[in-house]
C-alpha cells in the first residue's frame, strides 16, 4: 500500500459513507422509512463501500492483482503496513486481488441476478396475469427447477465442456436460481390482477402484455428487490462454492471464492490468503441480507423475517 | 384434503419424471470419453468399442432412454465406468451417509435455530436480542465450505479434538464394542453437521424471532396474561402456534440440505452422494451424476410433500377448509 | 416449580450419563504384543479402481496390489535395469540363460497363492498372454513386445524366448509382468478383465491379503503369516482415501494415519517436519514436469505458432525455471537437462547443460521469426497474436502454481497465455485427440529409460501427443534401446537427449524430490523411488513403540 492508495481508500470509504447519509436525508417517503434501521444503513454503506471498492480498484490497490512480486522471497507473507492483507503463494498482494476480484464477485452476482430476477418476474408474471395453460405449464416448469438442488444442476452443465469465462458462468448460475422468483412474482400478481386499476386498464382496451409490463409488475417492485439481494448472496455464495470445487472462475482471473480455494492448502501456515476473502464475502452477503431484511419490514411491517 | 392429496402425488411424479428426462439428455450430450485410458497410452479402438457396448452407448438416444426408463422400473440404476459396479450399489452406500449428515444437520438447523429464536423473542428488544441477532446475521452469509475448512483446521488441527474426515475410523472401528462405535460414529459426525447445521441454524433462528414475535402479538396471548399464566407457560402457547410455520421451512431445507452437502462433503471426505456426484462429474461417469440429481430430486419433492402434510396435519384452520 | 427442578435433574443425570459412557467405550482393548504387531495408516489421494494388474495403471492401484502380487524377480536397491546384476529373487529362487536369447525361471517351490494352491509355471506364462493381449490392452503390451514367448516346461520352470539381445532383457522380463493366478482367472475372458469381480477382491501370492475393503473410505490388508519369503513384521496395512492432499496431510500430521508417500509442497514438508511424532524421507523421484508443446493441429497440419523451433526455443529461454522450481518446491526439486527424472541418474550428466534464462535472446530469437511486438503488449505476425492456450489439470496445486508463474513470464516477453483448468479425464482426452496449445504434463516413469523416452517422444509414439518427429532422435533411441553394452546405451541416451534440447518440444520445469512422511515409531524404512511402498513388509515396529492401535490383532 502506498500514500496515494491509501488515500485513496479513505476517499472511497467516505463516499460511501456519504452517499448513505444523502440516500436516508432523500426526498422519497419509501427511502426514508427503508433507510432509518440502523442496520439497514450500515448495510447499504457497506454495499456501497465495496461497490466503489470494486469500481475504484486500480486507485485502492498499489499493485496489479496479478502481478507476481517476487516468486522465492515474498511468497505467503503476513500483513504488514505494505501488504495490507499479506500476499498469496503466488507472490501477489492480497489487497489487490480483493478489491479486483470484488469486480468479479460482485460482477457475477450482479449479473446472474439479473438474470434470474428477469426470468423469474417475467415467467411470475405470466403466469400469475394469464392463468389457466400458461400458468399451469410454467408452475409445472418451476416446479422440476425447484427439485433439483442448485448445484447439482450447474454441475451437471458444466461437465458439459470447456471451462466457461466470468460472464457466461454468471449467465449459467442466472438460468438456474429464477425458480422461486418466479413462483413469488406470481402470487404478488395474482392478487394485483384483481386491483382495481387493473380492471381500469383491461376496460380501457390495453393489451394484457402491456397491462402486465406497464401496471402489473411494477407493483411487484418490493418483493422483486428483496428476491433481488438475496438473489446477489445466493449467487456470490454458489460462485464461491464452484469456484472451490474448481469449476468456477479460471485463474489467474481472481474472484473471492477461488481465492479461498486456492489457498485452501495453506489454511493453516498462511490463513490470511483464506481469511480476507471468506470475510469478504460473509461482509457482502450479511450487507445484503439486511438490505432485504429493510425493504421487507419496510413496505410490510408485519410479514416474518423469513429468508 | 382427500381431493388435495392424489393431485399433490400426482405431480410430484411428473416432476420427477420431467427431472429424469432432463438430465439424461443432457449429460448424454456431454463430450468426453469416460473411459479413463491406462496411464499413457490410448484405449484400443476395438476394446474402447466394446465397452460402449456394453454400457449400451452405442444406441441412438431415444432407445437408450426408453431403456434406461426401463431399467429404472426395475430399480436397475446403470453400472459405474470409474467404480466398475452397479450405480445402485454406489449409491445404496452413499445414500445413508448423507441422509445422516443431513438429518443431523437439519437436527442442528431446527433445534439450535428454534431454542435461539425464542430466546431472541423472549428478550426482544434487549442487549441479548440485539447481540445474538448480529451474530446469526454473520453466521448465516458464512460459505458452507469455508466455514467447515475452519472447523476442520480448529477442532482436528490444532485441537486434536475430533477426528480429521471420515464416517468411522478404519482402523479401530470393528474393535470397539457398541457404545465405542456409537461415540465413534458421533465424534465423525459433529464437524460435518455443525458445518452444514449451524448456517440453516442462523436462519431458522431468524425465522423463527419473527414468527415468535407475530404469536406474542396475538390475541390469545394477552388473553393467556391476563388470565395469570406465567410467561414461561406463555411462550410455551406462543411457540406451539409459531412452529408451524417452520414447517414450510423443512421443505426448503432439504435442497439446502443437499446443495451444502456437495462441498462439505467433500471439505470432510464424507463418502456420502454430494461427494460421490462431484468426483463423478470429474470423472464424467454418467450413471453416477444420472443418478445422484434423480435422488436428490426425488428427496426434494418427496421432503417438500412430507412438508405439505405434516402442514395440512397440523393446523387445524386448513384442515377445516377443505374439509 | 417442582416439575422444572425434577426435568433439571434429569437432564443432568442424561448429561453424566453420556460423558461417562464417552470416556468409558472410547478405546478398544487390544491384546497383540512382540514382533509381529502393528497398524499401518496409509493416507492416499483418490480412490483405487481395480486390483487386478494388467487390467490398470493407477498408482494407487499399483500401490495396493503391489503387496498382493509378486514378480518373478524384482529391481534391487540402485535400480539397475542392465543386465542381470542386482535383481532380488521373489516368485524365482534362480534363473539361468540357457542361450544368449532364452531365459528360465525356476518358480519357488514354497510359494503358495492365498487359497492353497502352489504357483507354478502355467501361472507365468498365463500372466505373460493377459498381459499382451490386445482385447485386455494392459498398460505394458509394448514393453512386452521383444518377449516372443513364455512357456511352462514343466511345472516350476518357466522359459523366456526373446527376438533379440539387448540390454534389459532380464528387466523386461521380471519388471513388467505381475503373476496372477490362472487357476482363477482362465475362465474368465480377458476382455473382461478390467470389470471383472477379481480386480475387488483380488487372490494373490503375496505377503499381503485383502481382507476389507469400503469403497470411497479405506481397504485394509492383512499379513500373511505364512509368506515364504518371511513372515511381515507389520500385521495390518489400511488405506484411507481422501478427496485432496491437505486432508491427507493433516490427517497425517494429526497422527490418524502414519504414512503419506509424497507430501507435495514446501509448506506441507514443513508442517511434518515441525510435527514430533513424523519422520520425513526425501527420495528421488520418478516424476518430471514440462509444458508439451502441441506442433501437429489435428488433420496434421502443423501447428500455426508453435511448428517454429526457433520460437519454441526462445519460449524455454523466456522462463526462469529454476527459480520457478524454487518458488514452488523450495530446494525440492531440480531443473533437469531433458524430460528425464531423477531416478535416471545416469543420464543427467554428459548431457547438453540446463537452456539458461534470457529474455533479451527470447525477444531477438522471437523478433527474428517476426513476432513483432503489437497492440496490448501481445507480439503479431501477419494479424495473428502469439496467443497460447495452457491446459492444467484442476487436481494438482503444483501445477496450477506452474500455470500462473509461467503466465506472467512468458506475457513480459510479449506471449499471452490463457489458462485452461479441466479435469484429468478433458486433459487426457484433450492430448489424445491433439486439441490443445500446451499442456503441463506430469510423467511418472519406471526405472528404465527405454520405458518412457521411446513412447513420449519417437515418431508415432504412444505418448507423444504433440506429434514431435525427428529421426536423428528415433534413430539415437534405436540405438539406445539394441545397445550390446550398458555404456553403449547410456551414451545414445545422451545423443538422444541433446537432440531434445535443441529441438525444445516442451519446456521442462522441474523433476520434483519425493518427500514421504512415516510415523517415528517405524523402523527399518526404505522407499523406492519407482514403488514407494515396495519395502513395507519388510519394515517393522519394534514391541517397545507399539501404540493402542498396533496392538489390535487379527
Amino acid at each position: 500500500m502506498t500514500a496515494a492508495s491509501w488515500l485513496a481508500l479513505v476517499v472511497v470509504a467516505a463516499c460511501a459513507l456519504a452517499a448513505a447519509r444523502l440516500l436516508g436525508a432523500a426526498r422519497a417517503e419509501a427511502l426514508r422509512r427503508f433507510l432509518e434501521p440502523r442496520g439497514v444503513r450500515a448495510g447499504v454503506a457497506a454495499l456501497l463501500f465495496f461497490v466503489l471498492l470494486a469500481l475504484a480498484a486500480p486507485l485502492v490497490s498499489a499493485y496489479g492483482p496479478a502481478a507476481q512480486l517476487d516468486i522465492t522471497g515474498l511468497q505467503s507473507a503476513p500483513p504488514s503496513w505494505r501488504h495490507l492483507m499479506g500476499t498469496d503463494l503466488l507472490s501477489r498482494d492480497v489487497w489487490a486481488r480483493i478489491t479486483f476480484g470484488a469486480r468479479v464477485s460482485l460482477g457475477i452476482g450482479v449479473l446472474a441476478t439479473v438474470v434470474s430476477v428477469g426470468l423469474g418476474a417475467l415467467v411470475g408474471g405470466a403466469a400469475g396475469y394469464f392463468r389457466g395453460p400458461t400458468d399451469a405449464v410454467l408452475m409445472r416448469l418451476v416446479d422440476v427447477g425447484l427439485a433439483v438442488p442448485r448445484i447439482f444442476l450447474v454441475l451437471a452443465v458444466l461437465a458439459l465442456g470447456h471451462p466457461l469465462g466470468a460472464a457466461s458462468l454468471a449467465l449459467l448460475i442466472g438460468c438456474t436460481g429464477w425458480f422461486a422468483t418466479s413462483r413469488l412474482v406470481r402470487s404478488e400478481v395474482l392478487s394485483l390482477r384483481e386491483r382495481v386499476f387493473v380492471e381500469g386498464a383491461r376496460a380501457l382496451g390495453l393489451r394484457p402484455w402491456r397491462i402486465l409490463a406497464r401496471h402489473v409488475l411494477p407493483g411487484t417492485g418490493a418483493v422483486v428487490i428483496v428476491a433481488a439481494a438475496l438473489g446477489v448472496a445466493n449467487a456470490m455464495l454458489l460462485e464461491a462454492g464452484l469456484s472451490f470445487l474448481g469449476v468456477g472462475v479460471q485463474p489467474p482471473v481472481p474472484s473471492w471464492g477461488n481465492m479461498i480455494a486456492d489457498a485452501r492448502d495453506q489454511l493453516a501456515t498462511a490463513p490470511w490468503a483464506s481469511l480476507f476473502p471468506g470475510l469478504a464475502i460473509t461482509a457482502v452477503v450479511v450487507a445484503l441480507h439486511a438490505v432485504a431484511d429493510g425493504v421487507r419490514s419496510a413496505l410490510d411491517p408485519h410479514a416474518p423475517l423469513a429468508s | 384434503m382427500a381431493a388435495w392429496l392424489p393431485r399433490r402425488v400426482g405431480a410430484a411424479l411428473l416432476t420427477v419424471l420431467a427431472v429424469v428426462t432432463l438430465v439424461f439428455f443432457a449429460i448424454h450430450l456431454a463430450p468426453g470419453t469416460p473411459f479413463l485410458p491406462s496411464g499413457d497410452r490410448p484405449l484400443d479402438p476395438a476394446v474402447e468399442a466394446g465397452l460402449r457396448a456394453r454400457f449400451g452407448l452405442d444406441r441412438p438416444l431415444g432407445i437408450q432412454y426408453a431403456r434406461y426408463l426401463a431399467a429404472l422400473a426395475r430399480g436397475d440404476l446403470g453400472e459405474s465406468f470409474a467404480q466398475q459396479r452397479p450405480v445402485g450399489a454406489a449409491l445404496a452406500q452413499a445414500l445413508p451417509n448423507t441422509l445422516v449428515l443431513a438429518g443431523s444437520a437439519l437436527a442442528v438447523d431446527l433445534v439450535l435455530g428454534t431454542l435461539l429464536g425464542v430466546l431472541m423473542a423472549a428478550r426482544a428488544g434487549r442487549r441479548p436480542d440485539r447481540w445474538l441477532g448480529a451474530a446469526t446475521l454473520v453466521v448465516y452469509a458464512l460459505p458452507t465450505f469455508w466455514l467447515g475448512l475452519v472447523l476442520l483446521l480448529a477442532f482436528g488441527q490444532w485441537l486434536h479434538w475430533l477426528p480429521v474426515g471420515g464416517v468411522t475410523d478404519p482402523v479401530i472401528h470393528d474393535a470397539l464394542g457398541f457404545g465405542g462405535r456409537f461415540v465413534d460414529r458421533v465424534r465423525h459426525l459433529v464437524l460435518p453437521a455443525l458445518s452444514l447445521g449451524l448456517v440453516g441454524a442462523a436462519g431458522t433462528a431468524r425465522f423463527q424471532r419473527a414468527a415468535m414475535l407475530e404469536a406474542l402479538g396475538q390475541g390469545f396471548v394477552r388473553t393467556a396474561r391476563a388470565g395469570g399464566l406465567s410467561e414461561r407457560q406463555v411462550l410455551g402457547h406462543a411457540l406451539r402456534n409459531a412452529l408451524l410455520p417452520s414447517i414450510t421451512l423443512l421443505g426448503l431445507a432439504l435442497p439446502f440440505l443437499l446443495t451444502g452437502s456437495v462441498v462439505v462433503e467433500s471439505v470432510f471426505s464424507w463418502p456420502g452422494m454430494g461427494k460421490l456426484a462431484a468426483d463423478a462429474i470429474q470423472a464424467r461417469d454418467y450413471p453416477v451424476v444420472l443418478a445422484a440429481t434423480l435422488v436428490a430430486a426425488v428427496l426434494v419433492v418427496c421432503g417438500s410433500l412430507l412438508a405439505d402434510l405434516l402442514y395440512a396435519a397440523a393446523d387445524p384452520r386448513i384442515r377445516r377448509e377443505s374439509a | 416449580m417442582p416439575t422444572l427442578a425434577r426435568r433439571l435433574r434429569t437432564a443432568r443425570a442424561a448429561a453424566v450419563l453420556a460423558v461417562a459412557s464417552l470416556l468409558g467405550s472410547c478405546e478398544p482393548k487390544g491384546t497383540c504384543r512382540g514382533e509381529y504387531c502393528g497398524t499401518l495408516v496409509f493416507a492416499a489421494i483418490g480412490q483405487p479402481v481395480s486390483l487386478l494388474p494388467p487390467a490398470t495403471d493407477q498408482a494407487l492401484d499399483r500401490d495396493i496390489f503391489d503387496q498382493i502380487f509378486l514378480r518373478l524377480a524384482d529391481i534391487g536397491p540402485d535400480l539397475n535395469t542392465v543386465g542381470d546384476s542386482g535383481f532380488v529373487p521373489r516368485l524365482a529362487d534362480r534363473w539361468g540363460w540357457t542361450d544368449s536369447l532364452t531365459l528360465a525361471f525356476h518358480i519357488d517351490g514354497r510359494a503358495r497363492w492365498q487359497d492353497g494352491v502352489p504357483v507354478t509355471a502355467r501361472d507365468v506364462a498365463f500372466s505373460f498372454a493377459a498381459f499382451t493381449d490386445s482385447a485386455l490392452d494392459s498398460p505394458y503390451r509394448d514393453e512386452l513386445k521383444r518377449i516372443a514367448s513364455v512357456t511352462a516346461a514343466d511345472s516350476s520352470t518357466a522359459v523366456f524366448r526373446f527376438r533379440a539381445r539387448y540390454p534389459e532383457m532380464f528387466y523386461d522380463a521380471t519388471y513388467y509382468l505381475r503373476v496372477v493366478p490362472e487357476h482363477v482367472l482362465r475362465l474368465e475372458p480377458f476382455a473382461r478383465w478390467r470389470t471383472a469381480p477379481f480386480g475387488r477382491s483380488p487372490i494373490g501370492d503375496g505377503p499381503y491379503r485383502l481382507v476389507n475393503w469400503t469403497p470411497g473410505q479405506s481397504l485394509e490388508l492383512v499379513a500373511d503369516s505364512a509368506f515364504f519369503l518371511g513372515r511381515p513384521h507389520i500385521e495390518r496395512l489400511i488405506w484411507r482415501f481422501d478427496a485432496d492432499l491437505s486432508v491427507a496431510v493433516t490427517q497425517v500430521v494429526a497422527g490418524e494415519a502414519d504414512a503419506i508417500e509424497v507430501l507435495g509442497s514446501p509448506a506441507n514438508v514443513a508442517r511434518a517436519r515441525a510435527t514430533p511424532h513424523l519422520t520425513v524421507y526425501p527420495y528421488a523421484g520418478s516424476v518430471y514436469t514440462m509444458v508439451g508443446f502441441n506442433l501437429r493441429e489435428p488433420g496434421g497440419v502443423p501447428h500455426p505458432i508453435l511448428a517454429d523451433p526457433i520460437v519454441r526455443q526462445a519460449l524455454v529461454l523466456a522462463t526462469d525455471r529454476e527459480r520457478m522450481a524454487r518458488s514452488v518446491f523450495g530446494g525440492m526439486a531440480k531443473v533437469p537437462p531433458g524430460p528425464i527424472p531423477e531416478e535416471w541418474a545416469s543420464l543427467w550428466s554428459g548431457v547438453a547443460p540446463v537452456p539458461p534464462y534470457d529474455t533479451v535472446e527470447a525477444a531477438r530469437l522471437l523478433a527474428s521469426r517476426y513476432w513483432l511486438p503489437g497492440p496490448g503488449g501481445v507480439r503479431q505476425r501477419a494479424g495473428r497474436r502469439l496467443a497460447l492456450t495452457l491446459l492444467v489439470p484442476s487436481t494438482s496445486p503444483p501445477r496450477r502454481q506452474y500455470a500462473q508463474l509461467i503466465q506472467e513470464e512468458l506475457r513480459a516477453v510479449g506471449v499471452e497465455i490463457r489458462i485452461e483448468l479441466v479435469d484429468p479425464p478433458t486433459l487426457d482426452q484433450r492430448l489424445r485427440a491433439g486439441r490443445y496449445d500446451a499442456a503441463i504434463e506430469s510423467w511418472g516413469n519406471d526405472p528404465a529409460p527405454s520405458s518412457g523416452l521411446p513412447g513420449a517422444w519417437k515418431t508415432g509414439g504412444e505418448a507423444n501427443f504433440g506429434r514431435y518427429s525427428n529421426r536423428w532422435f528415433d534413430r539415437a533411441v534405436d540405438s539406445a534401446v539394441n545397445a550390446r553394452s550398458p555404456g553403449a546405451a547410456a551414451d545414445a541416451w545422451r545423443t538422444a537427449l541433446d537432440t531434445l534440447a535443441e529441438d525444445a518440444p516442451a519446456i521442462v520445469l522441474c523433476a520434483p524430490d519425493n518427500v514421504a512422511a512415516i510415523d517415528a515409531r517405524v523402523a527399518g524404512v526404505r522407499l523406492r523411488p519407482d514403488e514407494y511402498w515396495a519395502d513395507v513388509w519388510t519394515w517393522r515396529i519394534p514391541p517397545d513403540r507399539l501404540i493402542e492401535r498396533d496392538r489390535l490383532g487379527h
